[in-house]
């Protein structure tokens, strides 16, 4: 009984030394799984790490040694980087796939563009200039995660400062913040991208609900995505959320018609063993709303159809498993029931590797017209004819594109961005066509696997809140899938023969010119039959 | 006949027009030699590869010039009353020894501090004089030999310790993390208190040495940190390390211990908790017994030191400022071993009244072998650079690498010239040398064209030219001799 006292009091007595020590840093880390309307399943990862009452570094204390940096939690390979830099909001994400909005909706990370996508705001006003920084910031995070971050140069950077504010607050240093965003469609993410990621999490994948993230399911799902984003709030600090997405499909790996999964279906895992260090660990379910299910274990707390499991006072190992009663039937028509309010087609068109014809098809679902901001970041190699762009709808009425902004690109060095608003009436398709012309690269600029083509970063479209009528849930960045261009590619598998076809033809043409400039015609007369051969015998 | 026969064909002489002169047909072959003349220097600059040419002869002369520190050791005349001749058999000890001592040249003479360089006289006081002074001289001699010797230098001793010790650098990171092998499986550290114990435990020794190293202090905390290996069950259920597992302790695979942002080398100190089913982790000795150290230390990387902690605790602990005073200690030992401060002669204590960490003897050996170190490396850089560059002649040597390889030079040039007026800036002008120096050897410029043999430049030469200059030569060779022909005929005419 006494031991028990003392216990009870040991612990009484640690508690607040804890929470006094672990209170400038939290982690909290939540799964949400989702069945998708197609039977699909996704399941968005989100594990949140605040650093309480901290500032990001100003531009101007880059001449001074840095203070020291001190971390429980916060992963001090990244806090590094953030400090080297200056950078005061930082985005990447890093996806393979297309995301398909029309039968999965809006996805619950926004952010799931094509490849590798990399954006920032910095201040200005330090030592160096921010494109140096933004340079530096670019190789730092391409060593932390393993991607190509790092040819995100110059080539590809844009700054479009309307579809990509701020998502958390700037300082007021008295300097002005500018935004680099550079994309880079032809990544590719793999395991390789997420053993990095999975090291900036204070638990790594040994426990808590990171322990799902098995990179053999993940990299087998049919959409997959991870993002880093880094932000800074006045009233609480700097924030990272690491977040990994995906859509798997366990129609696909089930004998029957059923849809059904469970953790150790979609994962092979289960969770066995919580975060010791994670303030809040969640996964929430959301139920199916017109059908018979059975979910086990049962859920300690449903609100609003979402069942909620808390991981910090589990005492066995969590499998959450969803089951159907009925065979799962596929909806005829997707597009009738999509929760969307626009769907968007892009198209690059004509077979030429010289000219083409850009086409953009958005298509308004909503029973009211909507605003949306269009957004091309084109690199060079494909240039716009602006005055080719067509706009039409099939209802009546004009005025559909407004308020057009072109920054033309610069040959070898800059991209174009074209940033416009159009005006999408009630449930009406706008058309926009633009021709377009492709760039014949040099040599060295070809990428390895020239012939097959280049990757084109995807459109953004963002629908404007000010809008009437739109759900507030509808204002994130829609993105188009990425396009593919045939640039005209030399052979590069022969150069030597190459070199020794295209010599010979020079030096014969140069040999026979030289020729007929030097040679001597003389009349060569000969004499008749007879007196030749007379001659001959002389 | 021919005359008939140039009435019947209505034709011209070909020979007749203006373009098939043998004037004109000469300056149309000219004109092609004069253009490829011309247009070979052109083609030259254009292909050749730019290689300034480095000072070898002074590279090599500075190789050769070696690092020289005098030391005066001044003896206070009431010691040597008593016996003038020990003077004469100090300076006896330290001449015969000779070898690794080089570089330094000591000189012993009486007199008192007054007149003496602030910095290269060094007052050898000894605080338990009045024991010591009660041997007779013979047996106090080599002792005072032996301590001098310890103190002026203090690493021939041990080449061991010399091994440790980590390469120069002007800034170093002090990288502090504490590792919970796996803290889901109960005890969890969550946190320390660092800040403390840096201030009372790092924060002196950075002070002290803030004239040969800045220092970038940082630290975190991991909650897993599975180990590669399995550590050995030993009898009385704890787990011991036995030392070749000291060797692949650190699973660089697993932990995130080294940074990407910046270039600068790292001091890792390693504070590893065991999880709590394998506790208590020990260290064991070569013959299987248990070490009574906790801690090892890592060659020039850093150092490790594992915590068991109590079994007694909560299930969340946090090491608070004490707990940390005791496990520090190690840590400071081991930044300082690393950093290749010198320990004391046995018999050497700092002044009480002195509150400074390190004695100004510890810190002038320090700096005498950092100039030493720093010196040797850019001799060695720079021989190097030169050499490589001979051999290759390929290899680009541009306008960046001279300067650095001039700048190189003259730090050491500028080195020798205040070796004997400033230990301080000696060292600092050979560490300008060393970076400079190895600047120059890794300049990234110099490996553009390594790999483009000359035999690639014909054969891409070849196909284009040999094919042209045939019919050229030929066409110069064949009116050359038509030319002498004609000049003959001319002549015997």
């Amino acid at each position: 009984m006494l031991w028990r006292c003392c216990l009870v009091l040991i612990g009484a007595l640690c508690t607040p030394v804890l929470s006094k020590h672990l209170s400038n840093e939290e982690f909290r880390e939540q799964v949400s799984l989702q069945t998708l309307q197609d039977g699909r399943v996704a399941s968005t990862f989100s594990f949140n790490i605040l650093l309480k009452d901290a500032t990001p570094r100003e531009p101007r204390t880059l001449i001074f040694d840095d203070e020291s940096q001190h971390y429980n939690l916060f992963p001090l390979a990244l806090g590094q980087i953030l400090r080297e830099y200056a950078v005061t909001e930082l985005h990447l994400t890093l996806n393979a796939g297309k995301w398909n909005y029309d039968s999965w909706g809006y996805p619950k990370e926004r952010d799931v563009g094509t490849g590798a996508a990399l954006w920032a705001w910095m201040a200005d006003g330090g030592p160096t200039s921010i494109d140096y920084r933004w340079q530096g910031l670019r190789n730092a995070l391409a060593g932390l995660f393993c991607a190509s971050i790092g040819s995100l140069d110059e080539q590809r950077t844009t700054s479009p400062v309307l579809p990509f504010a701020p998502e958390g607050s700037l300082p007021d240093w008295g300097v002005e913040h500018e935004l680099r965003h550079a994309s880079l469609a032809s990544e590719h993410v793999c395991t390789e991208n997420l053993t990095p990621f999975l090291k900036l999490l204070p638990c790594k994948s040994l426990s808590g609900i990171a322990s799902l993230l098995n990179p053999h399911r993940l990299f087998d799902a049919d959409w997959h995505g991870m993002g880093l984003h880094v932000l800074w709030n006045p009233d609480a600090g700097v924030e990272v959320r690491l977040a990994f997405q995906l859509v798997s499909d366990p129609l696909r790996i089930s004998a029957g018609k059923k849809q059904d999964w469970s953790f150790s279906t979609l994962f092979d895992r289960t969770i066995e063993r919580t975060c010791p260090v994670a303030q809040s660990s969640i996964v929430d379910v959301a139920l199916p709303r017109e059908a018979l299910y059975n979910i086990s274990p049962e859920p300690p707390r449903i609100d609003q159809n979402v069942a909620f499991y808390d991981l910090t006072n589990m005492s066995e190992a969590l499998d959450v498993k969803l089951k159907w009663a009925l065979d799962f039937t596929y909806p005829l028509d997707p597009l009738k029931i999509t929760s969307m309010p626009i769907s968007v087609r892009r198209t690059l068109q004509g077979a030429s590797q010289d000219r083409g014809q850009l086409s953009l098809v958005i298509k308004n679902n909503a029973p009211f017209p909507l605003q949306v901001l269009y957004l091309e970041t084109m690199p060079w190699i494909v240039q716009f004819y602006l005055h080719t762009m067509r706009v039409s709808s099939d209802t009546s009425g004009d005025d559909f594109i407004s308020n057009i902004s072109y920054v033309p690109s610069v040959p070898h060095s800059r991209p174009a961005t074209f940033q416009a608003v159009l005006t999408l009436p009630t449930e009406s398709t706008v058309y926009l066509t633009i021709d377009v012309t492709k760039a014949f690269l040099r040599y060295t600029e070809h990428p390895p696997d020239a012939q097959r083509g280049w990757d084109l970063p995807p459109a953004i479209i963002l629908p404007l809140s000010s809008s009437n009528a739109i759900r507030s849930e509808f204002v994130g960045r829609i993105y188009t899938p990425p396009l593919l261009v045939d640039l005209a590619t030399p052979d590069f598998s022969m150069p030597y023969n190459v070199i020794v076809f295209s010599c010979s033809l020079i030096a014969f043409i140069f040999g026979n010119i030289f020729n007929l400039l030097t040679r001597k015609f003389v009349v060569v007369r000969l004499g008749s039959q007879q007196g030749t051969s007379k001659s001959k015998h002389d | 006949m021919s005359a008939s026969q140039e009435q019947e064909t209505p034709l011209r002489d070909p020979a007749s027009t203006f373009f098939q002169s043998d004037r004109v047909r000469r300056l149309i072959i000219a004109s092609y030699w004069v253009v490829i003349l011309l247009a070979t220097p052109l083609w030259w600059h254009t292909t050749s590869i730019e290689r300034l040419s480095l000072p070898t002869a002074q590279v090599q002369y500075q190789a050769k010039t070696l690092l020289s520190f005098p030391i005066a050791i001044r003896l206070d005349p009431s010691l040597v009353q008593d016996d003038p001749s020990i003077t004469g058999k100090l300076q006896q000890f330290f001449d015969t020894k000779g070898g690794q001592w080089s570089g330094l040249s000591i000189h012993v003479e009486v007199g008192s501090e007054a007149g003496m360089l602030s910095w290269s006289a060094i007052r050898f006081v000894s605080h338990e004089s009045s024991r010591l002074f009660e041997h007779p001289w013979h047996v106090f001699l080599p002792h005072l030999a032996d301590i001098l010797a310890t103190l002026l230098v203090p690493y021939s001793s041990d080449p061991d310790r010399e091994y440790r010790i980590a390469q120069y650098s002007p800034r170093f990171r002090l990288s502090f993390t504490l590792l919970n092998e796996d803290a889901a499986a109960g005890q969890v550290i969550t946190g320390w208190d660092l800040t403390n114990a840096i201030r009372h435990h790092v924060d002196p020794i950075v002070t002290a040495l803030s004239i040969l190293h800045n220092f970038t202090i940082e630290s975190q905390v991991q909650f897993h940190a599975p180990l590669a290996f399995k550590p050995q069950a030993l009898d009385n259920e704890s787990f011991g390390l036995t030392p070749e597992d000291l060797t692949v302790f650190i699973n660089s695979a697993e932990w995130t211990l080294s940074s990407s942002s910046s270039n600068d080398p790292v001091l890792h100190f390693v504070l590893f908790v065991p999880s709590s089913v394998r506790k208590p982790l020990v260290i064991l000795n070569p013959d299987g017994s248990l070490s009574h150290s906790n801690s090892f230390l890592i060659p020039q990387w850093g150092g490790v030191m594992i915590y068991n902690p109590s079994d007694d605790s909560s299930p969340h602990r946090y090491l608070s400022s004490a707990d940390l005073d005791t496990l520090f200690p190690a840590f400071s030992n081991q930044l300082l071993a690393l950093l290749g401060v010198p320990g004391l002669h046995a018999d050497v204590r700092i002044s009480p009244d002195d509150n400074s960490l390190l004695s100004d003897w510890q810190l002038d050996a320090l700096l005498r072998r950092r100039a030493f170190e720093n010196d040797q490396g850019a001799k060695d850089t720079l021989r190097s650079t030169v050499k490589l560059v001979d051999q290759i002649e390929n290899m680009p040597v541009g306008q960046v690498v001279r300067d650095d390889v001039w700048d190189a030079l003259s730090a050491l040039k500028k080195m020798h010239f205040v070796s004997a007026n400033s230990l301080v800036e000696t060292m600092r002008l050979s560490a300008d040398a060393a970076t400079h120096a190895s600047r120059a050897f890794f300049n990234p410029g110099m490996l553009a064209l390594l790999y483009f043999p000359p035999e690639h430049k014909y054969a891409v030469y070849t196909p284009l030219f040999a094919s042209a200059m045939i019919p050229l030569i030929a066409a110069a060779l064949r009116e050359f001799l038509a030319w002498r022909r004609q000049h003959q005929q001319v002549a015997n005419t």
